[in-house]
């Protein structure tokens, strides 16, 4: 397949940013030390709540949307998470 | 400042995953750091972008920018929740290459088909669009004129679309990408209920026993109301979950049972779930006598493909034909479906007799109560209507419906392809509230709520999605108008159909888009336009919740919303250039006026005043054009349905709700459907109503299992199976640039069994070609991860514009619904 076109415009790249997410782990809650083990291993990621029914409340920081999107990436695989929802996402421009 | 700043962010985000957990943090992570800058935060609702789940999340702007985003805790669908595709909306809108001109192939200034995008004004765009519409209209008719549109779509662009084709124009040829998604499951409910969308709700997982999935990954695709369905089971260690599927996957990680079955063979499993619970003498006769009847479905319908192609040659009934049914009684029935046996159709499957039987006594059981999931793994099916009613069938043999905990339940994959696409009726075939255009009386009804002369709207179904491919190919569809989806790169067969279509020389495509997809790449005109927050806006989801939002910023300068695009357009035409004479001759008021007066500015569109949208809200359509164009849409629309089961509420109070489920009736929502005590349409002593039906009752339907379009032989010797997976999220078009067309992009891979692998010499990661008779594309080999096939299966995501895997895939679909099949076709795998 080719498609004959032009590259439609770019614009010019925003300046750095700031980015804050926080998330709700679900894991079985004989994982979770495994689990906390990992997160605590990620640049940028902390760990602010553990309940005993297995949720883990954590944020992690980073300079891009696609950092935090890797870090998410490498934890979702963990065996032994049920679930992982973000809950609430920020940036700022500086 | 900035650490500051960052520490008070930091503590909010915080502060809500704990209160979503119901956990408690230290004090010293939830004090917040009071900054006047970061306090000029605003916070608003809205429904969020994507799925059909219908997550609401609040919005948070800054200096005219979305700049936060958080799972809003009031809602009764999320309760506070995100997913990973929900929680970067703030970031959808500032990718950068967002576009913000329109651009049209030239050459030496002039209009070329083969020629470099070159940016021009919205007038030049619409007077390029204007003269190739009008050029269309002279020589092929309303014809050769059509639409694709979108279950992302807010209601009123749907619904200004569907007016603009249906009565402006006068062409049925106005299809949703949801034709790909949910047309099975709509023909589905219309055949066994006749009335579309589930009877039940989301409720329904917090009182159920018993969750079965027949193909959907809720885990991956429906996240959200997947944590529902985990602190279900977690919670309440009775309940027990099921997962049928082609392949195992993430969801099969908390199935008490989970099954994988050759493909196709989920129509012989329901068949047997039937064959057990008439054999085991616990069909619930009561219910049964009193609210269904029996019908023999017509057999050997096609697989919708080209009429020439061998398949279609030998099927007998795959025309008009093949919706067709007769009525028979439970013991025929029950005769039917009795060559289903445990040995027969665990042969035919491959799913043991053990965990057959564990499923249907799931089903058959009288104290447990049972929902159904599903989504593409049956729609997406050449017998996708079938597998719909014979999963109704099972619930309604044990009066498993419409009562909390039983439910059998549709998912939906966008955000309005109930509210939109099915509601508003932008397919087609159809017209608002369940209505269709080969009915007299409903297009003579909506025709009057139109105010437009009898006759108007063709009687005749316009091309569907697969069709309106075809027809661009053969050069019949000359104009051509996308909205809203990027169907290059989601449908079915590319090669031999869709992009020779865009790019045959007879035809104009226009594209509207905030990104340069696949679909506006392939384009001669593309516009850029508004999206989500930067306009107003309805969405409903799969539990019929109706949910609204505001504007909350501008869009780039240069972007417009669809609905702007849609009435603005229509002010290049006067109405003598689209309807005949003798039709304007029937409503002489109507000569000389712009189709804008005809179909917008049309005394009800425009009845409330542009005073009515709030003054510290933005709005650039009304104040655009002058009145509140969003809330008489949405007021017109909305009189199709009420006090005909499809009732909405006025339109202020979405704005002040986190939606509300349809019927809305006396201010009340509806959350269990054809159930006396919970629906107000049930008459009074009937207990249950199946009321889209005269006589009240449902139908049960004997239905065979037949074989799929495309089955592995000795040289195409894989199944190849295609979908979605989670991390593809940063690859959608809205996250996203395209990538080059051909560029490597190391994580787009074909996920194989490991032996399958082995056998042929190949190994993790190695590039590989997928070949199948129409195509081929590389990609790398995926031994390992998340998804593993069987044998003989391969598992390939689509929604990854850099390996566009509808290259090789079967353009077959189902003749009832005019669905794809992206779930079966044959494919070789070799080595690069």
């Amino acid at each position: 397949m080719r498609t004959e076109h032009s590259t439609p415009q770019i614009q010019p790249a925003e300046t750095s940013e700031y980015h804050v997410a926080s998330f709700v782990a679900h894991v079985v809650p004989e994982m979770a030390e495994d689990m906390i083990a990992d997160i605590n291993s990620i640049e940028g990621a902390e760990i602010h709540a553990v309940s005993e029914q297995g949720k883990v409340v954590f944020t992690v920081e980073a300079a891009s949307q696609s950092q935090i999107g890797n870090t998410i990436d490498q934890l979702k695989h963990h065996i032994g998470l049920l679930s992982l929802s973000p809950v609430y996402h920020q940036f700022l421009i500086e | 400042m900035t650490i500051n700043r960052r520490a008070f962010i930091k503590a909010n985000a915080v502060a809500a995953a704990a209160t979503v957990a119901g956990v408690s943090v230290p004090a010293s992570a939830s004090n917040l750091i009071t900054s006047s800058d970061v306090t000029k935060l605003k916070w608003d609702k809205a429904p969020c972008r994507f799925c059909g789940t219908g997550c609401s999340v609040n919005v948070g702007v800054m200096d005219g920018k979305v700049v936060a985003t958080h799972g809003d805790i009031k809602s009764p669908v999320n309760r506070g929740l995100n997913c990973i595709k929900g929680y970067f909306l703030s970031k959808i809108m500032y990718g950068k290459d967002r576009l913000t001109t329109p651009l049209l192939r030239m050459k030496n200034g002039q209009f070329d088909k083969n020629g470099e995008f070159t940016p021009i004004s919205w007038d030049e765009a619409f007077d390029i669009m204007a003269e190739k519409t009008k050029a269309t209209l002279k020589e092929k008719g309303p014809e050769g004129i059509g639409m694709f549109g979108s279950g992302q779509w807010t209601v009123f662009e749907g619904y200004a679309a569907s007016k603009l084709m249906k009565a402006g124009f006068r062409s049925n040829n106005i299809d949703p990408n949801a034709r790909h998604c949910m047309a099975s499951a709509v023909g589905g409910f219309m055949r066994t209920f006749g009335i579309d969308e589930p009877m039940g709700c989301y409720d329904d997982i917090e009182e159920t026993d018993a969750m079965v999935l027949w193909g959907s990954n809720m885990a991956e695709m429906h996240p959200i109301l997947w944590t529902r369905i985990t602190d279900r089971r977690l919670s309440a260690p009775h309940v027990k979950v099921a997962v049928l599927s082609t392949f195992t996957h993430r969801s099969c990680d908390l199935a008490d049972n989970a099954m994988i079955f050759t493909p196709q063979t989920d129509l012989a499993i329901l068949n047997f779930i039937a064959n057990y619970i008439i054999q085991t003498d616990r069909v619930n006769k009561d219910f049964v006598n009193k609210h269904t009847n029996f019908r023999l479905g017509v057999t050997d319908i096609g697989y919708g493909l080209r009429p020439e192609h061998p398949l279609e040659q030998k099927a007998k009934n795959n025309d008009k034909r093949a919706g067709g049914s007769t009525p028979i009684n439970f013991e025929e029935y029950a005769k039917f479906v009795s060559t289903y046996t445990a040995e027969y159709v665990s042969e035919l499957s491959g799913v043991s007799i053990a965990k057959l039987n564990a499923l249907a006594e799931l089903y058959a059981d009288p104290k447990i109560k049972v929902c159904s999931f599903w989504t593409m793994g049956f729609n997406q099916h050449t017998r996708g209507v079938w597998a719909n009613n014979l999963v109704y069938n099972i619930h309604l043999l044990t009066g498993k419906i419409s009562t909390p905990g039983n439910s059998p339940f549709s998912l939906t994959g966008q955000p309005s392809a109930c509210g939109t696409a099915r509601e508003v009726g932008t397919f087609s075939h159809r017209l608002p509230a369940d209505m269709v255009v080969n009915n007299d009386k409903h297009r003579e009804l909506s025709e009057k709520l139109w105010k437009i002369p009898y006759g108007t709207i063709p009687p005749k179904p316009g091309y569907h999605a697969v069709l309106q491919n075809r027809k661009l190919k053969d050069g019949e569809l000359n104009f051509y108008w996308v909205q809203c989806n990027n169907n290059m790169q989601a449908a079915a067969n590319m090669n031999e159909e869709g992009f020779p279509g865009y790019r045959n020389p007879k035809n104009f495509i226009v594209v509207s888009d905030p990104y340069p997809t696949v679909t506006a790449q392939a384009a001669d005109l593309i516009l850029p336009t508004a999206m989500w927050v930067e306009k107003e806006g309805v969405y409903g989801n799969a539990e019929r919740r109706t949910q609204a939002w505001y504007q909350m910023v501008e869009a780039p300068e240069g972007a417009k919303s669809d609905l702007w695009q849609l009435v603005e357009f229509s002010k290049r035409f006067k109405i003598e250039e689209v309807w005949p004479k003798e039709l304007l001759d029937k409503n002489p008021s109507y000569k000389g006026k712009t189709m804008y007066e005809v179909l917008y500015k049309n005394g009800q569109v425009d009845r409330f005043s542009i005073n009515q949208v709030p003054s510290d809200r933005l709005n650039d359509e009304a104040r655009h054009f002058g009145f509140y164009i969003q809330k008489g849409l949405f007021e017109e629309y909305a009189s199709f349905g009420r006090g005909k089961a499809h009732d909405l509420a006025d339109y202020d109070r979405y704005h002040q709700e986190r939606g509300l489920r349809w019927p809305v009736v006396d201010g009340k929502e509806t959350l269990w459907r054809f159930k006396e005590g919970y629906d107000p349409y049930v008459a009074p002593g009937s207990d249950f109503q199946f009321y889209g039906k005269k006589d009240g009752r449902a139908i049960i339907f004997a239905l065979p299992y037949e074989p799929a379009a495309e089955s592995p032989d000795e040289e195409y010797d894989f199944w190849l199976s295609t979908g979605r997976v989670l991390e593809h999220w940063h690859s959608g078009s809205m996250t996203q640039r395209v990538p080059e067309l051909y560029k490597a992009v190391p994580d787009a891979v074909v996920y194989m069994h490991p032996d399958d692998a082995k056998e042929r010499g190949m190994r993790r990661g190695d590039l590989v070609k997928l070949v199948s008779r129409r195509g081929e594309v590389q990609t790398r080999v995926e031994t390992r991860g998340r998804n593993k096939p069987p044998r003989g299966l391969v598992f390939m995501p689509w929604f990854d514009a850099s390996r566009l895997v509808n290259k090789v895939t079967l353009d077959a679909t189902d003749p009832l619904s005019k669905e794809t099949d992206f779930k079966k076709c044959a494919v070789k795998v070799v080595k690069v």
